[in-house]
């Protein structure tokens, strides 16, 4: 046989596909997939949570409870006056296991729950507020997070969901992290959902405490002054709802259950 | 917003390996097929005997190596492939390439030849000490190059 120089006229060794084909469709699928299974793990550690019974729930609390330094003594005083504050909501938010307060000497107006029933309040929020209502506000969404058991939520998915990652991609490989911003979605969007329903309840709490509701969106309103701006599509990023919806959806609350504001007590300096 | 930039820190690589990729990619195809028809006269062959046979003058052993990088945007490509199966479409053109290239290096450095027979590739992958590192894939194409006493007949 005689030969012959010639080159093959296609290549079919290469797929002559759009690289960029199948990226997009192997990573929206398998986004989607992990929303799915962000969502159905999330509606599994609920189900676990809700049905824990107190004393389960005391004995966990127990075990993460971080230990807290010594109270600073020119701090003592104020600490005090918030521990009163805080009791006084305690039995309009229904918890029954004493929670304990501490101040924290930061310039940051915030204020969190951590496991095992303690509220930090950054002191730049006493700062910033001022009406004792205000900051009775404040309180009681935290409160409402412990009622509504949100740290052990939170530990749940948080521990399930890094479980799940860690037994199917590997522990700190590539695939884990180009899926990351579909999980993160799926964490801020149920976060943001707590976050509503604490301000909910926490609604209901002052409306028990002071017999009407005012000076409930007082803290948004000064951080809504605060943050400016800022562009919309953040807010599906962000674990905590925008400040304008928050008012907005306090308000639609307040109209919905007819609960009127009154007069607010100012804060004692 | 932190996630924001997070989200920059984890597409930047990719973005910027898909344009510098692809751009080289597209470079150095049209090299190859260019190259390719320059050197068509020279047929290289797996076989062990001689294509056009003849008294042969010399014979020599002859190498060609090339050394690509894989880039972000494949090993994106490739991690999720990784994770659903089926072909990994974007090494398909890398391997194609060096191949292609490393017989057109081995060419290129017998000029005169008549023809290459015993024509075999090695693929070796270079794999980074470090985790995440992007990596490489070597391959190397060896054959014997064969110069007929006599010119080749007219055809």
């Amino acid at each position: 046989m005689k030969y012959q120089a010639s080159l093959p006229e296609h290549n079919d060794n290469i797929s002559h596909e759009h690289p960029l084909k199948d990226f997009i469709l192997i990573l929206l699928g398998l986004s989607l997939a992990v929303l799915a299974g962000i969502w159905a793990l999330g509606l599994l550690v609920d189900r676990v949570v809700d049905g824990m019974s107190p004393g389960t729930e005391a004995r966990l609390t127990r075990l993460i409870a971080p230990s807290l330094p010594p109270t600073p003594e020119q701090a003592a005083p104020r600490e005090a006056w918030l521990q009163a504050q805080l009791d006084g909501l305690r039995q309009c938010a229904g918890v029954a296991s004493p929670v304990t307060v501490r101040l924290v000497a930061s310039k940051e107006a915030n204020a969190v729950v951590l496991p095992g029933g303690i509220v930090m309040v950054y002191a730049g929020l006493l700062g910033q507020l001022k009406s004792e209502n205000s900051l009775a506000f404040v309180l009681a969404h935290e409160l409402s997070h412990l009622v509504h058991r949100d740290h052990l939520r939170a530990l749940g998915r948080s521990l399930v969901v890094i479980a799940a990652a860690t037994v199917l991609t590997g522990d700190g490989s590539w695939a884990a992290s180009v899926l990351a911003p579909a999980q993160h979605l799926g964490e801020t969007r149920y976060s943001r959902e707590r976050e509503s329903q604490a301000d909910a309840k926490a609604l209901q709490i002052l409306q028990c405490r002071y017999g009407h509701v005012g000076g409930a969106t007082e803290f948004f309103e000064a951080l809504r002054k605060q943050d400016g701006d800022a562009p919309a599509f953040t807010h599906y990023l962000a674990s905590h709802p925008s400040m304008a919806e928050r008012i907005a959806a306090l308000q639609a609350a307040m109209r919905q259950a007819g609960l009127r504001s009154g007069q607010v007590q100012p804060l004692p300096r | 917003m932190e996630y924001l930039i997070l989200l920059a820190f984890w597409s930047a690589p990719v973005v910027l390996g898909y344009v510098f990729g692809r751009t080289a990619e597209a470079r150095h195809y049209r090299s190859i097929i260019a190259r390719e028809k320059e050197q068509l006269q020279l047929p290289a062959t797996s076989l062990k005997t001689l294509v056009r046979g003849g008294p042969v003058a010399r014979s020599e052993l002859v190498t060609g190596s090339v050394v690509i990088s894989v880039d972000y945007f494949k090993k994106a490509a490739s991690a999720l492939r990784a994770l659903v199966g089926g072909p990994v479409k974007s090494y398909e053109t890398l391997l194609d390439r060096a191949k292609r290239e490393a017989i057109l290096r081995l060419k290129e450095s017998c000029p005169g030849a008549d023809e290459i027979i015993n024509l075999r590739l090695e693929t070796l992958p270079l794999a980074g000490s470090q985790r995440n590192q992007v990596i490489g894939v070597e391959v190397l194409a060896y054959g014997t190059a064969i110069y007929y006493a006599a010119h080749a007949p007219e055809a």
